[in-house]
């Protein structure tokens, strides 16, 4: 079907939080240089995914794979060597508060691949850059940024090491319009830049159009349908149809509230 | 019945926590001797911790020492026995008040700022970007404050001795009356070595347990302000219920015989 390898594969994903059944039993795959956009209503468990499989969090079982190699249970070097491949964004960009914009962006750099200060300077201003943020910004701090601004910080952060698989958890959300055209502009970029294969979660259907070549659905803990992102208009999928018309009926809303049946 | 329950699971809870807590310890003391080490990181921790708390420290230590030859004035006066002032102001300070009451005061001062810092960091995932940034949350952050702490407070309780003695000899010399030389030399005949190093030993054993505190709650911090904020609670008063705790254990391990 694709003749792509796989890069990232899951298989019968579960996690719980106490008798909160987030995932259930999901599986996905990932070809290589795809970028793929998650969507699905808020408290779907988007997040959850991502953090089990950047390695945040374990899942009560099933099996992640990158680049055919299992990652549930890594700890220490091992996975700090798969880590080393991984950019990852966070929903609230999750920037070092103690550190000037420039030692963010740097950070991999410096402490993964042992680049100098001022080497590694020079690097995290030409990020800044890329992301549209002039030198001037380098020694400020993330609290004395917008948040749409942090966002781009925390996109220049993600991708500085060039890894191959990109994460963005919500990139668009909580910014205006505007800045949230340009930070989907801005990935696109930098995605089709490094070759990388990316994976977006975000239930911006705007967004997942702009960034991603295709859309997985996820409800109630599961991928109920994958396809291309320009199939989704007629996708046959009851949930999908519902979720891009915006018409929250019970059946996901329920859901949303994390009370539908176990 | 379900009162013998309810201390039985009270019990089994607190086993549990001292189990996260001793994996916990381990672990970060595992990162303190494994490279890659954060050489920046700990010359900054040692500054706040050492550098900045001297204020603190130093009027800590001078007030207790004036109050203590006060004191100690009044109650031997009564039977002529005031030239032992100046010895019980040595041997108090340095065996027991500095350490002490700077172990308390660096656990208000060090353990709170640990504690809602580190847990400002979990809150917001800052914890959690570190290890996508293939950095060890435990070599990164804990580790550098856990050694800077054990360096610190030892350098700190010696600068107190210092100052305590002297506001002994403050109060001794110009309210009541001693002969300074007579006074200085009261204080150095009966100091013994082992004093003064029981007290440092002291001193590294609560920063050890100031910074473990500190970087335990804030690292296991939950849900947003509020979390980090009773966070900070328990670390200075688990820290200050240890300190009070194992200075007993240490006084009895060296001077009980
Ligand atoms: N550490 C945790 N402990 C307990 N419950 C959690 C934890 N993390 C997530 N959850 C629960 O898992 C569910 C899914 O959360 P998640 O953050 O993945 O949602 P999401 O799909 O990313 O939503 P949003 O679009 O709003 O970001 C939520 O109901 C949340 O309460
Ligand atoms: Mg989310």
């Amino acid at each position: 079907m694709n003749e792509h390898p796989v890069k990232i594969s899951l298989r019968g994903l579960t996690k719980s939080f106490g008798k909160k059944h987030v995932l259930r039993n999901l599986d996905l795959d990932i070809f290589q240089g795809d970028s793929v956009a998650i969507i699905g209503p808020s408290g779907t468990g988007k997040s959850v995914l991502l953090k089990n499989i950047v390695g945040i969090q374990t899942p009560d079982s099933g099996s992640i794979k990158i680049d055919s190699e299992e990652v549930v249970g890594l700890t220490g070097n091992a996975r700090d060597r798969v880590n080393r491949n991984l950019g990852m964004l966070f929903q609230g960009a999750a920037l070092f508060d103690s550190l000037p914009l420039w030692e963010n962006v740097s950070f991999g750099l410096m402490s993964a691949q042992g680049l100098s200060r001022s080497d590694a300077r020079q690097k995290a201003i030409e990020r800044l850059q890329q992301v549209g943020l002039d030198a001037g910004n380098a020694d400020r701090f993330p609290a004395d940024i917008s948040a749409g601004a942090q966002k781009r910080v925390g996109l220049a952060r993600a991708i500085a090491t060039k890894p191959e698989i990109l994460f963005f958890d919500e990139p668009t959300t909580g910014i205006d319009p505007v800045m949230g055209d340009v930070i989907n502009k801005l990935i696109v970029k930098c995605v089709k830049e490094l070759g990388a294969t990316a994976l977006t979660i975000t239930h911006d259907m705007e967004s997942a159009r702009r960034i991603a070549d295709k859309v997985a659905m996820m409800h109630a803990g599961k991928i109920v349908w994958v396809g291309d992102v320009d199939k989704i208009d007629d996708s046959g999928n009851e949930i999908v149809d519902q979720f891009i018309h915006g018409r929250l009926d019970s059946h996901i809303s329920n859901a949303r509230l994390g009370t539908s049946a176990a | 019945m379900s009162f013998v329950a309810t201390i039985g699971r009270i019990f089994l809870s607190f086993l549990a926590s001292l189990g996260r807590l001793t994996i916990f310890a381990g672990l970060s003391a595992s990162h303190i001797v494994r490279p890659p080490y954060y050489p920046r990181l700990l010359l900054r921790q040692i500054i706040e911790i050492g550098y900045y708390s001297l204020p603190v420290i130093g009027l800590t230590a001078v007030f207790t020492g004036m109050v203590l030859a006060l004191q100690s004035y009044t109650g031997f006066a009564r039977f002529n026995a005031e030239g032992a002032v100046a010895t019980v102001v040595v041997l108090s300070i340095t065996r027991e008040l500095a350490p002490v009451l700077t172990g308390l005061m660096v656990a208000g001062r060090i353990g709170a700022a640990m504690a809602a810092e580190i847990g400002t960091m979990r809150v917001t995932e800052q914890i959690d970007a570190l290890s996508t940034l293939a950095t060890n949350p435990y070599k990164y952050l804990i580790a550098p404050r856990l050694l800077a702490a054990l360096i610190m407070l030892p350098c700190c309780v010696l600068i107190a001795d210092i100052i305590g003695v002297f506001g002994g000899y403050l109060v001794a010399v110009h309210k009541l009356g001693f002969n300074p030389a007579i006074y200085l030399k009261n204080s150095w005949q009966f100091l013994e070595l082992v004093d003064v190093v029981s007290g440092l030993v002291k001193a590294g054993v609560f920063g050890f347990l100031i910074a473990l505190m500190g970087c335990y709650h804030g690292f296991h911090s939950k849900g947003g302000a509020q979390g980090v904020g009773s966070a900070t609670t328990n670390a200075v008063v688990s820290a200050s219920i240890l300190i009070l705790g194992c200075n007993y254990l240490i006084t009895e391990a060296f001077f009980s015989r």
